[in-house]
């Protein structure tokens, strides 16, 4: 599972986390659903995730598509906007689980957080 | 497998919400600390599914609170954990496989929840935010 981030919102540590552990939760919420062999075993093999940083909201949208036209489940975690950042912003890409030949394709670039 | 406990004040309501208490001592990097606050998230989500179904439906709905502390070291962590036990809160700690900046089985992450916020706060309300 890759949980990308977007870099132009210098977003604290603590704020960070919790933008990625939304994308995750729901990524295995929607995964638990529509591919659930495929999440037992990304559980059973240690649930491997990555945190990844995208430049800014536009490279996040591309992703997404990318993901999509893949066929890999993903999430844009959108923030209610109680701290930090205005209420609705876009945090937070989250794709997969996925075989990691897959998400490599589309993540293989961006650098980690 | 207990559902809600049948003692009363247990029953689900309230507003729950979902702790993560990060490990300071291991002096983790903003990346690292993110992927292991996200597999203690996925973990007790997916064990609250099984433990307390109930709880986890009005989290879920109830927009998913989610908060990050800090602790000290492991020695907080084993504190509030049994201080969870106790209470019969959902507790889980994240042991990091060691791939990458830590040694292999630090305790990086420890999540409390979903749980009534109120319960929550008794034994983590002396934390500091991340």
């Amino acid at each position: 599972m890759a949980l990308i981030v977007r870099g132009d919102l210098s977003l604290s540590a603590g704020k960070t986390a919790v933008q990625c552990s939304h994308a995750a939760v729901q990524c295995a919420f929607q995964a638990r659903r529509q591919h659930a062999r495929l999440m037992e075993r990304w559980r059973r093999a240690g649930a491997r995730k990555i945190c990844l940083v995208a430049d800014d909201l536009a490279s996040l949208h591309r992703l997404a598509n990318e993901a999509q036209q893949a066929n890999l489940s993903y999430y844009l975690v959108q923030d209610a906007g109680h701290t930090e950042v205005p209420a609705g912003t876009v945090t937070v890409l989250g794709i997969g689980p996925a075989p990691r030949r897959s998400l490599d394709l589309i993540t293989g670039n961006l650098s980690t957080l | 497998m207990t559902a809600p406990r049948a003692n009363g004040h247990a029953a689900v309501h309230g507003s729950m919400k979902l702790v993560c208490v990060v490990n300071q001592s291991l002096k983790m990097g903003k990346g690292k600390i993110a992927a292991q606050v996200g597999h203690a998230s996925v973990e007790s989500f997916l064990r609250a599914g099984t433990t307390h179904p109930a709880h986890l439906d009005a989290w879920l709905s109830g927009g998913q609170k989610k908060i990050c502390l800090k602790a000290k070291d492991e020695a907080v962590f084993a504190e509030l954990k049994q201080a969870a036990d106790k209470e019969q809160i959902p507790c889980h700690i994240v042991r990091d496989a060691g791939h990458t900046q830590i040694p292999s089985g630090s305790q990086t992450v420890l999540a409390l929840g979903p749980y009534g916020e109120e319960h929550l706060d008794n034994i983590t309300g002396h934390l500091k935010l991340l």
